[in-house]
């Protein structure tokens, strides 16, 4: 694949520049740090899912999500960095996931998990779309592997969510969770900076820009949602397409430029505090590289 | 409402009874399943089935096979020196199939 002007880019050194290069550095920190963090939410559901079924399915989703992490890792060990720096050393704050992922959830509400698994699946389907043709090649290389687990996540999504909303109080539950977290979900489509988003679509890194892709998101989510009669909160013209979401939509904390809520660092201490108890000073290797 | 999920590991293989999921119907059967029974052996297809949909006759009800001696079904029987061609074929499946009768 390749842009206008027939660039593509097989390894890190084929990108010109140091700006380039970085922009794909920045590109891969959010991918693999939303999949880490949503993955290391989801396992606090482990036995405590409404049933031995829905609670193994879920674990199995976080297991594909830190499998995906672990992908996008390692394509950024090849700019330089290593699993120690990537994860247990790293500074909390060095942390791109959009803040969506790194809320806590209430007790016992499986309606979030549901509704928050559901915005944030259909979002990586639209990115990892607009990623299957990059001009990236270890991008590139990689979406299918990852598009092929994320079927059964959407699928699983649904089918929660269609039959939660069949009853008076599932429906509430849904709308509840759907109003918080709706916000939050937003901030998977924060450019973060003013240049990086521009120049990796003029690239042909990614296909589509953050704008787009919110457009897409959000016409097939309320699609979806509004057919089981849920209310999602509309996009306006002005944020559609390269527009802007106004500030005021965005939660306080929109977590691409590190600005992340108090919830991320209590959660990274609990991530690391095994390796931290353990006094190690480097990440211990079980698997290989995946190809 | 409980589903048994039967496994076939191969195309062409049996179903296998393997265990059972509790959903509320079919389709989250089969989700659940598809992790719980599919995720670590291989799989190459699943069913679901209603537990309530499964019938059953057991050895409360039934005397399996009679109880007279019909040894002129099995092809073990007929096995002379040298053995015919078809027995020595299956001999194998004659020998388990005596063995788990309890006639060997």
């Amino acid at each position: 694949m390749a842009t206008a002007d027939g660039a593509s880019y097989a390894g890190v050194d084929d990108l010109d520049g140091e700006e380039a290069a970085e922009a794909v550095e920045r590109l891969l920190f959010r991918l693999a740090d939303d999949e880490l963090v949503v993955a290391e939410r989801y396992t606090e559901w482990q036995v405590r899912a409404p049933t031995l079924e829905s609670d193994i399915s879920l674990a199995n989703v976080a297991q594909d999500e830190l499998g995906h992490a672990r992908l996008w890792y390692q394509v950024l060990e090849r700019f330089g960095h290593d699993e120690t720096d990537l994860i247990w050393e790293r500074d909390p704050e060095d942390f791109r996931h959009g803040t969506l992922v790194e809320q806590p959830f209430a007790d016992g509400d499986w309606a979030d998990a549901v509704v928050r698994g559901y915005l944030y699946d259909v979002a990586e389907d639209e990115r990892l779309h607009a990623l299957e043709d990059s001009t990236f090649a270890p991008i590139r290389d990689r979406v299918g592997k990852v598009l092929d687990e994320e079927a059964y996540h959407l699928e699983y999504a649904e089918s929660w969510l269609e039959r939660l909303a069949g009853s008076e109080d599932g429906h509430e539950r849904l709308q509840d969770a759907l109003d918080r977290l709706y916000p939050y979900a937003l901030t998977l489509f924060e450019p973060g900076d003013g240049t990086t988003d521009a120049r990796i679509v003029e690239m042909g890194v990614r296909e589509r820009s953050l704008g787009a892709l919110r457009e897409s998101w959000h016409d097939r989510v309320d699609d979806y949602l509004g057919s089981l009669g849920l209310r999602v909160p509309p996009l306006e013209p002005s944020e559609r397409a390269d527009g802007h979401v106004s500030p005021t939509d965005l939660p306080d904390h929109v977590g691409r430029e590190g600005d992340h809520t108090d919830h991320w660092p209590a959660l990274f201490a609990e991530m690391t505090g095994t390796y931290e108890d353990l006094g190690r000073d480097h990440a211990t290797r079980i698997m290989d590289d995946d190809e | 409402m409980i589903w048994e999920v039967f496994r076939q590991e191969a195309a062409g293989d049996y179903h296998a009874h393997c265990g059972n999921v509790h959903a509320p119907d079919r389709e989250m059967a089969l989700l659940f399943a598809e992790i719980q029974h599919g995720r670590r052996k291989p799989t190459n297809s699943l069913w679901v089935v209603p537990q309530d949909e499964v019938g059953e006759v057991d050895t409360d009800e039934a005397v399996f096979g009679g109880t007279t001696d019909k040894s002129y079904r099995f092809a073990q029987t007929y096995s002379v020196e040298p053995a015919a061609e078809e027995v020595e074929a299956s001999e194998e499946e004659q020998t388990e199939a005596e063995r788990k009768r309890g006639d060997l």
